[in-house]
């Protein structure tokens, strides 16, 4: 039971330290440099801005450090950089075996291909926990270092509520990676895809009329700032991503379950 | 009883299309248990193909075969199936960064592993190095070993020995007929003639998408014929290539090329008449054997194939030398003398 998972996630393991070592590093840098700007009225930079662009790079209360943690970590690492590596990171799972034929040993195991998708996609949780626990421990230390405070529930909840964002985005690479023989075509065309979806969310916000593409866009459902700063999010937003995850993974079922290899 | 149920693998009119292309054109054979059945056909006739269905991964087009029982279209009873079955595919595509030992702790953990030990003492890959260090042949018996491991009743293998050094080649034949002593049914697809006919027991051959023949080694070892290639001065060429037996000559440079379906013997009486500078005597080309045999095109009559398609008397005569002269040689490529 669940030698493929274990198998796979240990595969995983290497990728997932050196991913969350380098987060950790971005982390303690964006930590120093906000004493860097402690006392510097940051606020007053930001405001020629457009709304839409400071609503884009979840600025908001720029002079806390959870304000500036949502704005330079949660929202450049985790929104848009963790949700390509993971869209980019999926794409690779089935179309990599595909193009190496690893995937004819792999299913001649008595295994079926659903269970094997699964297995191989459940090893993406290794490095989807490790940064999000390591890097977590590691805001949580860095701010204390530097003799800030933040709320532990809080950063918690935005590391949680970033899983089912994460799933959604890593889905979306897993539905191109059943559908394309090749990786390096599956992996672009995943990146390519939640950063556009990124953009457009970012671009019509602020448009009348058509504002309701930014619904079509996973990032529209986690707002890292609000959660690290008073702990609001909209529950219904994990219920959407996850239903999204669901769907994402029964069409990567259904064509994975159909193709030829 | 029907036999067709009990056999441990039965193709009826497996057909599969890629697009326009036919790769499969309604292929049927069975494979009795217990027998080494050799599958054979030139690059390009589509043994992978079938191969693949028989393990469902393609799905056919129409027609069905059944594997240890299981219908490949049934996912359900062929998982259950490949729990007896040992496949090794003609790439092997080890994950490149893990060790041997460690692809063979996790094929080992799914399907099995009780004749692990017994396998790595007979096949010797470098089991604690990773595999992107592996050279083909290791990978091939990395993979022999895995094929084996889970001590399968039917054993698929897309050509075994490529990559493999004849001395390896040599410990794979005996080791497949021991593999058929204790039972086990062994089906590998080949491009050379000399490992089926030393091995198999029966052979399909298949040429064009479909099978052209099903026949005993026997038969096959009666078809020699042999790739000569003779460098010597233009009077000697002459007199040689006047020799029974000799079809298609073909000349270059510094001397002349042809099959040869005579009797050995006199080849090498003739040879010695004359300043020969230099000599090679292997196997045919397996598309020249098929062209002679089974007509040109890959449009099988499917009648039987007659001697006659060698064209010459000599095909007669040095059917039997030519036969022994295979097994001495023993075709591992060209012989030089």
């Amino acid at each position: 039971m669940f030698e493929t998972a274990r198998n796979e996630g240990r595969r995983r393991l290497r990728g997932a330290a050196i991913l969350t070592a380098g987060v950790g590093a971005y982390v303690g840098f964006i930590v120093w440099y906000f004493t860097v700007l402690e006392g510097v009225d940051y606020e007053d930079v930001f405001e020629d801005l457009p709304p839409a662009m400071l609503d884009a790079f979840g600025i908001e209360n720029l002079s806390t450090i959870e304000g500036f943690l949502g704005a330079q970590v949660f929202n450049f690492v985790w929104l848009l950089g963790l949700g390509l590596y993971f869209a980019y990171v999926a794409g690779g799972v089935i179309a990599r075996d595909v193009e190496t034929e690893r995937m004819d040993l792999l299913l001649s195991f008595p295994v079926t291909r659903s269970r094997l998708l699964v297995e191989k996609f459940a090893a993406l949780l290794v490095p989807m926990i490790a940064v999000n626990a390591g890097g977590g421990l590691l805001v949580y230390l860095f701010v204390i270092a530097v003799g800030e405070r933040i709320a532990v529930d809080h950063l918690l909840l935005a590391h949680l509520l970033s899983v089912p964002f994460l799933l959604v985005c890593a889905g979306i690479g897993l539905v191109f990676s059943v559908a394309v023989d090749r990786a390096a075509i599956a992996e672009r065309a995943a990146v390519g895809t939640v950063f556009v979806l990124y953009l457009v969310e970012s671009v019509v916000g602020g448009a009348e009329g058509y504002d309701w593409i930014q619904y079509l866009s996973p990032t529209q459902y986690y707002e890292p700032t609000p959660v690290l700063i008073d702990g609001s999010f909209e529950p219904i937003d994990s219920i959407i991503l996850l239903v999204a995850f669901a769907g994402l993974l029964i069409a990567s079922q259904a064509l994975f379950q159909r193709r030829d290899i | 009883m029907s036999g067709e149920a009990d056999r441990p693998l039965v193709v009826e009119g497996l057909t599969k299309e890629f697009g326009n292309v036919v790769a499969n054109d309604a292929v049927s054979f069975a494979v009795n248990e217990g027998e080494v059945f050799g599958f054979l056909g030139p690059n390009g006739a589509g043994k992978s193909t079938t191969i693949r269905l028989l393990l469902g991964l393609l799905k056919p087009t129409s027609g069905t075969a059944t594997v240890l029982g299981a219908d490949v279209r049934d996912e359900a009873a062929l998982t259950e199936a490949k729990r007896r079955i040992g496949y090794l595919p003609a790439h092997l595509g080890f994950a490149e960064e893990a060790t041997g030992e460690a692809v063979l702790e996790y094929h080992g953990a799914v399907k099995g592993d009780s004749r692990r030990a017994e396998l790595l003492e007979l096949f010797t890959p470098p089991v604690d190095r990773p595999i992107r260090e592996y050279s083909t042949g290791n990978k091939r018996m990395l993979g022999l070993v895995q094929a084996f491991m889970h001590d399968p009743d039917l054993v698929i293998m897309d050509e075994p020995t490529s990559g493999l050094d004849p001395l390896k080649q040599e410990a794979f034949n005996e080791f497949v007929r021991d593999e058929r002593d204790r039972g086990t049914t062994v089906f590998f697809s080949s491009h050379v003639l000399s490992e089926v006919r030393r091995v198999c027991d029966r052979v399909g051959i298949l040429r064009g998408g479909s099978v052209v023949e099903l026949e005993n080694v026997e038969a096959l070892l009666h078809r020699g014929g042999k790739h000569v290639r003779v460098h010597a001065s233009d009077a000697a060429i002459a007199t040689i290539t006047d020799l029974d037996g000799v079809v298609d000559p073909d000349r270059f440079a510094e001397g002349v090329q042809f099959i040869y379906a005579g009797g050995v013997n006199a080849l090498l009486r003739e040879l010695a008449a004359h300043d020969v500078r230099d000599v090679e005597v292997g196997e045919p080309p397996i598309e020249d054997v098929f062209a002679h045999y089974y007509g040109g095109e890959g449009t099988p009559d499917g009648s039987s194939p007659t001697e006659e398609a060698w064209d010459g008397s000599g095909g007669a005569t040095g059917e039997s030398d030519g036969a022994e002269a295979t097994s001495e040689n023993d075709g591992t490529g060209a012989t030089n003398v």
